[in-house]
């Protein structure tokens, strides 16, 4: 496929919501710095959250624009197996760190879900997501090439295996479900592309229901969570674990038709736990209004339609999984961040992609996000139809070009 | 089957749906709900915080320069957050800095599961305070916050406590002055309505902000001599220390003014550490609040009553035989000698303290020579109740006692009853009200409102006396501020004529004579006085075995032959103790020779 423009739509997109991002940070970093010192004594610089902000999103584009122009894709998905290794290394790493009691390991109300060196802490969950959308597009090319798709031992077994070991580090060594919500999506999504017959993959959707029902109903933890969320939505009175949801709720309610304005947010202020994190959505819907959010979920909207759009314009199998998992990853993490706020679903703690404060998970997904812009450089002009599994298996698998062409 | 467009369709199916339901989701929330958010939102912000108004300051007069004798220092507050905090760090710095302030029990504090608050030491000092601030600030200690708060102070120590009083815990005046000039001393707390954030620290976030300043208490200062009221409280504790006497009070005060110049109640208490007493009695100011029988002391008001009424003189004789039976109740006078049987003068009978006397006197008040009679009950009852206002309260700025008078009418042995009165016996005053009454059979006649209030100590050093009043204002009345008019409170009655006055004066000299001559009181003054030996009533009679009595006397000083500038009144009392009179006079002795030479009294020889 000839190279040509990349994707604007994409590329606009990320930018913009980066920009926003650090425009919110700015705005309430301070109030966050003061809640901090004031309730903790630590002593933040009102700028200190802004200039973290700053310097995740300056690396995060270095990241997105090697992952666009500097490092082919081709290079990448030889290192899909390795990557992989050492991702799930690293979480096992952790998780071994974080038993035997080490300060390597960054441990925040009883979870450990950090390596700590020294200035900087980085989460090998959010490489683990990043890793296992370049694993599976390769693996599911692999399994397409070889025939393979939907075969117990070429194909379950391995996925089963690579799943299970990955979402066991993250939700249960880490206690990362929002992490684990995300790798979830990955999987089901980029599954659903795969080839995959549609009652093998009904089955597997029951099989993760009935898994998800299971883990959530031997948690204490999680139900109470479920709870709290049955209790927001009933309008009961606000209790310590009603109390995150219903103040994300008020944040945005308050915000009203054209919100408070930026630097008036008073939810900011303390009310609003996490409120840099996973709940800067509810801040932006306080100060920028029902306005302001329906325009952030318009900038995601169109990021995820124009990644599909890709996705369904990529001939070349992997690249096509590898545009639908960064796309799931983003969907995920948005959906499932937007509805915990607006008490659609129960508070998981996810970020929200390129807005939340934080390192790691910017960097990640920024690069993730600049190697579906360097893909969307290959497109054809015509949509991908002929891409048939079932029928390709029937004519008794013919050759197919593009699949080998980087290898 | 399978088709990758079509998968991808489902995808953006999908994202179509979420976007969709978010987008409604928002709608929901930000527009249709949006007025019941701001409203819990307000709930939630609106920060209501009174602002404390600076409570005011006692002086006390040190000759003519007013002197602080309860002054306000700041003392903190430790709090902690116990489930964050360090906890050993927290506690050696505590240990070493506030060891005396400590208020809880660390380790027990430590263990309560899910604390989030409490308070760990009160009342530190700022110097203790700034070291563990300083601690917090190095990032030595976290989770440890320092509130401040206003505490009294004591530069004189017990000095006045009774007269006094303290600051409770919730910063509400508690006897005494701090109780009775409660509402002027803490001035009016202004209102800080705002928004804030989540530790209620006000922001400049929103438009309906109030801010109502406060007005801080006023400044009061005493009439009361600081260096006077130490000088009787040491006599008073003398006294105590040398006599079978637990407690005595005093007061001075200038009779021509109604202006109190000290006023004692021992023993006292550590106003600062209140808390450590005995009884709640101890804070009591027995001048004021409690009404007793001061005996022998109220002759002067019977004697007065009938001089005044025209119905007998110094000089006027009535027949003594040690004892009088009114309504079949034998009343002996304390004094048997002698040479007092038979015709003597009313001068002889006060000078012997003769309950005779104080009898025959109501007898003459009631047109008789006789008997008592109701008329002379009904003037008895006018002068007593409505001339020199006994068992009602004086009007002075501090908390009253009423106490009684029983009626002249109605009731069973009004005549015995009467006859006790001229003595003293069966009625309630305190002793401020009669040394209200006494002021007034001295200085010619004039029954005026006692004060303790000097004024109010304005910022340029002046005091401002048109605050003497503002104690009086009424509850509820609006704002403690403005200068008081409340003179229509303040009283001054001629009740006696300049004659009955100079009568009497006389024949208290004359009670002295034998001080004079004894050396005691010094050549160049008139120095009079009356004692009273009450008998106190136990199980609901008087008690005849005379072994727990209550001695008072009463007194004035003039110089020369001049006004009295000084009356002075002394009480001594003891549980099972019996202080007659006499001992009480030997107490005034003493006050009055410490008083001629404190407030430099000249003598004209």
């Amino acid at each position: 496929m000839r190279k040509h423009k990349s994707d604007l739509g994409i590329l606009f997109a990320t930018l913009a919501l980066m920009a926003l991002g650090l425009v919110v940070i700015y705005a309430i970093g301070p109030m966050r710095a003061n809640v901090l010192n004031s309730t903790y004594g630590t002593s933040y610089d009102p700028n200190y959250f802004f200039i973290g902000q700053l310097r995740s999103v300056l690396l995060s584009l270095v990241a997105f624009f090697v992952a666009f122009k500097v490092i082919p894709y081709k290079y990448i998905q030889k290192f899909a197996k390795p990557m992989i290794i050492v991702a799930i290394g690293l979480s096992i790493m952790l998780w071994i760190l974080a038993k035997s009691g080490s300060s390597l390991a960054k441990c925040e109300l009883g979870e450990c879900r950090w390596f700590n060196l020294g200035a900087v802490s980085f989460q090998p969950a959010e490489f683990l997501k990043l890793a296992l959308v370049i694993y599976l597009a390769d693996f599911f090319a692999r399994k397409r090439e070889a025939n393979e798709i939907g075969k117990i031992k070429e194909f379950w077994l391995p996925l089963g295996l690579i799943s299970i070991l990955s979402l066991g580090l993250v939700v249960i060594a880490q206690g990362d479900l929002g992490t684990g919500v995300a790798l979830i999506s990955i999987i089901l999504g980029t599954l659903l592309v795969s080839g995959v017959s549609t009652k093998q993959y009904l089955i597997t959707l029951t099989v993760l229901l009935v898994g998800s029902v299971l883990a959530i109903a031997t948690s204490t933890h999680r139900m109470e969570r479920i709870n709290a969320w049955i209790d927001t939505i009933q309008g009961a009175e606000v209790t310590d674990s009603t109390y995150h949801i219903e103040n994300a709720m008020l944040a945005i309610g308050t915000g009203g038709f054209a919100g408070v304005g930026i630097g008036n947010s008073v939810q900011a202020t303390g009310y609003l736990p996490e409120s840099i994190n996973d709940s800067v959505f509810a801040i932006m819907g306080e100060t920028f209004g029902f306005v302001g959010l329906f325009l952030v979920v318009m900038v995601f909207g169109a990021l995820l339609i124009r990644m599909l759009k890709v996705a369904s314009h990529t001939a070349p199998p992997d690249q096509r999984f590898i545009v639908v998992g960064v796309f799931s990853w983003t969907l995920a993490q948005f959906a499932v961040n937007i509805m915990a706020m607006t008490g659609l679903i129960p508070v998981t703690g996810i970020t929200l992609p390129l807005l939340s404060y934080g390192g790691t998970s910017m960097i990640f997904l920024a690069y993730a996000l600049g190697l579906v812009l360097q893909i969307s450089c290959y497109t054809s002009r015509e949509e991908i139809t002929d891409e048939n599994i079932s029928s390709r298996r029937r004519i008794g698998g013919s050759y197919h070009p593009s699949a080998r062409r980087h290898s | 089957m399978a088709k990758v467009s079509s998968r991808i369709t489902i995808l953006k199916g999908i994202t179509f749906v979420a976007l969709a339901i978010i987008t409604v989701r928002l709608f929901a929330i930000q527009i249709i709900e949006h007025d019941e958010w701001v409203a819990k939102a307000n709930e939630q912000h609106t920060l209501l915080e009174t602002i404390t108004a600076r409570r005011g300051e006692i002086y006390m007069m040190d000759g003519e320069e007013p002197v602080p004798v309860v002054l306000n220092q700041t003392a903190y507050q430790i709090v902690i957050d116990p489930a964050i905090t360090d906890k050993e760090s927290l506690k050696n710095t505590l240990e070493t800095y506030a060891k005396d302030y400590i208020s809880a029990d660390l380790d027990k504090i430590y263990s309560i599961e899910g604390l989030r608050y409490y308070v760990v030491a009160r009342n530190v000092p700022y110097r203790s305070a700034k070291q563990i601030a300083e601690k917090v600030e190095n990032g030595e200690l976290s989770s440890v916050w320092l509130k401040s708060s206003n505490q009294r102070v004591y530069p004189e120590g017990e000095l006045g406590s009774t007269l006094l009083g303290f600051v409770n815990a919730d910063g509400i005046g508690q006897y005494g002055v701090e109780g009775s000039l409660n509402k002027v001393l803490s001035g009016k707390d202004g209102m800080l309505k705002t928004i804030s954030d989540v530790n209620n620290v006000a922001l400049s976030i929103g438009s309906d902000n109030v801010k109502i300043p406060a007005e801080d208490g006023k400044n009061i200062v005493l009439s009361v001599d600081r260096g006077l009221e130490r000088v009787v409280e040491d006599a008073l504790a003398h006294h105590i220390d040398n006599t079978a006497a637990t407690n005595a009070a005093a007061l001075v005060m200038n009779p021509n003014t109604g202006e109190i110049l000290a006023m004692t109640s021992l023993p006292g208490y550590d106003p600062a550490d209140y808390g450590r007493v005995e009884s709640a009695a101890t804070y009591i100011n027995q001048v004021t609040e409690v009404p007793y029988e001061p005996a022998s002391i109220c002759k002067n008001f019977a004697f007065s009553a009938a001089i005044n009424e025209g119905k007998m003189t110094a000089e006027t004789t009535y027949f003594n035989q040690g004892y009088e039976i009114v309504d079949g109740w034998k009343i002996m006078n304390a004094e048997q000698r002698e040479s007092i049987y038979g015709a003597i003068t009313m001068k002889t009978a006060l000078y012997w303290s003769l309950n005779t006397g104080s009898i025959h006197a109501l007898k003459l008040l009631g047109d008789s020579d006789s008997e008592i009679t109701r008329v002379g009950r009904e003037r008895l009852y006018d002068y007593y109740h409505n001339k020199f206002r006994l068992g009602q309260a004086t009007g002075i700025e501090l908390i009253e006692a009423e106490g009684y008078i029983e009626d002249p009418n109605e009731g069973w042995g009004r005549n015995s009853t009467y006859a006790n009165m001229t003595f003293g016996q069966n009625l309630g005053i305190t002793m401020l009200q009669t040394a209200t009454a006494f002021s007034a059979v001295v200085n010619g006649g004039y029954w005026r409102t006692p004060t303790i209030v000097k004024g109010v100590l304005e910022k340029d050093g002046s005091i401002n006396a048109n605050w003497r009043r503002v104690a009086r204002r009424p509850e509820g009345e609006e704002s403690a501020t403005g200068p008081a008019a409340y003179s229509e409170d303040i009283v001054e009655d001629h009740i006696l004529s300049e004659e009955t006055s100079a009568t009497m004066r006389d024949m208290l000299v004359n009670n002295r004579n034998y001080k004079v001559r004894g050396g005691i009181d010094r050549p160049g003054y008139s120095i009079g006085g009356k004692s009273g030996t009450a008998q106190v009533i136990v199980n609901g009679a008087y008690d005849n075995t005379m072994s727990n009595l209550v001695g008072s006397y009463i007194g004035f000083i003039s110089s020369g032959n001049e006004l009295p500038e000084v009356v002075i009144m002394v009480k001594m009392w003891g549980e099972g103790a019996a202080l007659s009179g006499g001992e009480a006079g030997d107490l005034f002795d003493t006050l009055s020779n410490d008083v001629i030479d404190y407030l430099k009294i000249k003598p004209v020889l």
